[in-house]
């Protein structure tokens, strides 16, 4: 029983030591810095906020951001979100990043409209929120906004996907399937505008043709832009439209990962092989292209991004306004964000040597 | 009984059993100064104590309605799913047909006791077992919340994400601190003094030994140092913050609730079910109807949870409430709750999801993966509930195995008796 009461006691006296400390109202949190102009220590700590690891793309982002600030002279704290409860935990990550004081926090969100609160808190404890890759909805305290040209992604998809049926079968009319990514990503619907302002037209025309005749972003959706769905999906469009004979020319697919889990369904039913797009240029669709199985990926350099993303970093650290390129055309649903695009690259078999030549991992795989 | 024993209990609440609490609670104070050391003080800052209730509270409520559920003796898989069926059909409904969010509420909690009614049909009056019902109810309601919100993200209006993300308002002179959050902790304060006092009256009233004044100083000092550092904590964080309504919300169910499970007849009756079916309706406790209040309750208190993490994210979403059943059946667990039903307790449960929280958060502040948070967690839900089982067989006694006396049940071998008989915690209870 002694044993208890001494450590009672020590609680008890630990507590006492600990109320001490003084209330944090009087402190210097008063979200005083996030007047731009002022700029913060150059060894501030940087927070980034990633999706789960479902795609190398994120890894890779990861890796950089982690070398990249350090480079730049920053701490810094970079994050995914677990696999099975991705919401949540990037709202309490982000949380941690702004108790931990971080200056900056970068977020590539998993759910877009579902992180106003931790946002504001960001904003409110005085640090700014670039978003990456990703668009946050519906709150005012989103900063920048810095990723690839989600438009023109997916016009450039969409183009891909008329060439490569062209040069299969000089002559349509062309039978296709779409799929669009996440439902709860904001770029899914981008892309998609993308592809069906090229598609479109087409489709009206009558040249080309979606043998299901699903076109509506719900019913093309890829919920979590998981492999597992999109083989799903392309398992019963096979089974429901394409088992008698008619023939499937292309697939939209909005990124690599859809378009394997495509190829593989494809592949198991037996069928011959579709123009299937892509996006991202994942290690696996690069070996793909070059054994002339899928068709096209698009190269957003997640170097160039990131790099991108670290010169904003820089920029506000300096008290500098970061350079921006695009201020009006990503409204959030309360402001529009100031954003900086870089642009995208399609990549068929044809450039792939040219247009990776940089890349370390994928150029060997090119040659 | 040893003078040591005697002590503990007069020292923890008059019964042995009120003295297992002490072990958790130590657990958890051991882990929060742990983190509060190795994260440089983090942990215990204004604004991370305010960020940890809002981040955990919803999961706490589960938590509740969950230790009800096990002890009676099943299982709920399907709380994540309820919630988030709930959340976008109060989301849907709101940006619809505008209505106001309070009736939003009330109409989320009908929800849930519909979706509870339904549940509870089968495994009460049909005789399914719980752990199918719910995996049914698992796939049934999250369906159902694709379905409803085409696996669109919902945005819920401002008044609604009070519950979630609110904190209560700044009045009164200026005191450097949150003003309400300082009342709520004098009233919590005057809380266990009353507590005490009555206590030792009423053990004076029925003529039993009242344990010496020292005793009754320390049980209500050692508390209310622990209080009032809490207060001051939240009520000293950033202007406009102050402790979270949603940490309101838990504190008023944990209240009631440790009420209805400790002091009524029903509540014991759940306890009588979990220990031994048979005898206990053979005692004339109504099984069916305690079962089904029981997965009813549940599914009220998971609608609950649900909209109070929409209200924090601001919007419903496909995602929510994933993975929320684990959460909250390892908060129960490691709380000390049997897996053959029958024992554990509200407070127990509650202080089990906050060592998981803690945890968490601690090593998020620590900058470690969620890969590895996620190993640890597992790791720590495994060797807690081994370390009960292993403790339990060999009968030794050992520090760690005194520290997890705790974690073992309440009211030992449930029968009729619903009053808490004092007796040694060892005996094993007949599985129900």
């Amino acid at each position: 029983m002694r044993k208890y009461l001494a450590r009672g006691v020590a609680a008890g006296a630990i507590a006492l030591l600990a109320l001490t400390a003084c209330s944090e109202r009087s402190g210097s949190s008063g979200g005083d810095s996030a007047d731009s102009g002022k700029g913060f220590p150059a060894d501030a700590l940087i927070g980034v906020a990633l999706p789960a690891k479902t795609s190398e793309n994120w890894v890779l982002a990861g890796d950089l951001f982690v070398n990249g600030l350090k480079e730049a002279g920053f701490q810094s704290d970079v994050q995914y979100a677990g696999a099975s409860s991705t919401v949540s935990d990037q709202q309490n990550q982000i949380q941690a990043m702004v108790t931990k004081g971080a200056k900056v926090i970068v977020i590539g969100a998993t759910d877009a409209s579902q992180l106003s609160t931790q946002v504001k808190a960001a904003k409110d404890a005085g640090a700014y929120v670039i978003a990456y890759d990703r668009l946050i909805k519906n709150t005012p305290d989103v900063d920048y906004y810095v990723a690839y040209d989600n438009f023109k992604v997916g016009q450039l998809q969409g183009q891909a996907l008329l060439d490569g049926m062209k040069a299969k079968k000089p002559n349509g009319p062309y039978t296709i399937e779409l799929f669009s990514g996440s439902p709860d990503d904001n770029n899914s619907a981008v892309f998609f505008d993308g592809a069906m302002s090229v598609l479109k037209p087409e489709i009206d025309k009558g040249t080309v043709v979606v043998g299901s005749g699903q076109t509506d972003i719900k019913q093309t959706a890829i919920e979590g832009w998981k492999a597992e769905n999109a083989q799903r999906r392309m398992d019963s469009l096979l089974t429901s439209t394409y088992s008698t004979g008619k023939t499937l020319d292309g697939v939209l697919s909005p990124n690599d990962t859809l378009a394997r889990a495509i190829i593989t369904s494809v592949k198991g039913a037996g069928k011959p092989l579709p123009v299937v797009t892509g996006q991202d240029s994942e290690v696996e669709s690069v070996k793909s292209i070059m054994a002339g199985e899928q068709y096209s990926t698009i190269n957003k350099d997640t170097r160039n991004l990131v790099k991108q993303t670290i010169q904003m970093i820089k920029d506000l650290q300096q008290g500098k306004e970061p350079e921006v390129n695009d201020t009006t055309s990503y409204n959030n649903g309360v402001k529009v964000v100031p954003a900086y695009l870089l642009p995208p690259q399609i990549v068929t078999k044809a450039n792939a040597a040219e247009a990776y030549a940089n890349d370390p991992i994928l150029a060997p795989l090119t040659k | 009984m040893s003078r040591v024993k005697e002590l503990q209990k007069s020292l923890f609440a008059g019964t042995t059993s009120n003295a297992r609490q002490f072990g958790m609670i130590f657990t958890l104070v051991a882990i929060v100064l742990l983190f509060q050391i190795l994260t440089d003080g983090l942990t215990l800052n204004s604004s991370n104590l305010i960020s940890l209730v809002s981040q955990y509270s919803y999961i706490l409520i589960l938590a509740i309605g969950m230790l009800m559920v096990i002890v009676a003796g099943h299982i709920d898989l399907s709380v994540g799913s309820v919630a988030a069926v709930v959340g976008i059909i109060v989301a849907k409904v709101m940006q619809e047909y505008d209505l106001a969010w309070p009736l939003a509420i009330v109409l989320g909690l009908l929800v849930g006791a519909v979706i509870g009614a339904w549940q509870g049909f089968w495994v009460a009056y049909v005789g399914v077992p719980a752990f199918i019902v719910t995996l049914a109810g698992m796939l049934l309601f999250r369906g159902m919340n694709q379905y409803i919100g085409s696996a669109n993200t919902i945005p819920v209006p401002e008044g609604f994400r009070e519950i979630g993300a609110g904190f209560l308002p700044e009045v009164g002179p200026d005191t450097g601190y949150n003003n309400p959050t300082l009342l709520l902790g004098l009233l919590v304060c005057v809380a266990v003094v009353i507590r005490e006092w009555r206590a030792r009256r009423t053990r004076r009233e029925m003529a039993a030994e009242v344990w010496p004044m020292w005793i009754s100083v320390i049980r209500v000092v050692v508390p209310l140092i622990v209080i009032v550092f809490a207060t001051l904590r939240f009520a000293g964080g950033r202007v406009g913050t102050s402790f979270p309504i949603s940490g309101i919300i838990l504190g008023v169910l944990v209240v009631i609730y440790s009420f209805i499970t400790r002091n009524t007849a029903g509540g014991r009756h759940i306890y009588a079910v979990g220990g031994n079916a048979r005898a206990a309706e053979l005692s004339g406790v109504k099984l069916k109807r305690v079962n089904f209040l029981v997965m009813l309750n549940m599914s009220v208190l998971a609608a609950l949870a649900g909209m109070i993490f929409v209200a924090r994210s601001a919007a419903s979403g496909p995602q929510d409430g994933l993975n929320w059943e684990l959460d909250a059946i390892a908060a129960v667990f490691i709380g000390g709750a049997a897996v053959s039903g029958g024992l554990g307790t509200i407070s127990g449960s509650i202080v089990g999801g906050l060592v998981m929280a803690v945890l968490n958060n601690g090593l998020q502040l620590m900058g470690v993966g969620i890969d590895r948070v996620q190993m640890i967690k597992g790791l720590v839900l495994l060797l807690a509930v081994a370390l009960d089982v292993y403790n339990k067989n060999r009968g030794h006694f050992s520090i760690i195995g005194s520290l997890m006396r705790p974690f073992r049940r309440a009211a030992p071998a449930a029968t009729t008796t619903p009053i808490e008989s004092g007796q040694e915690p060892a005996k094993t209870p007949v599985a129900g």
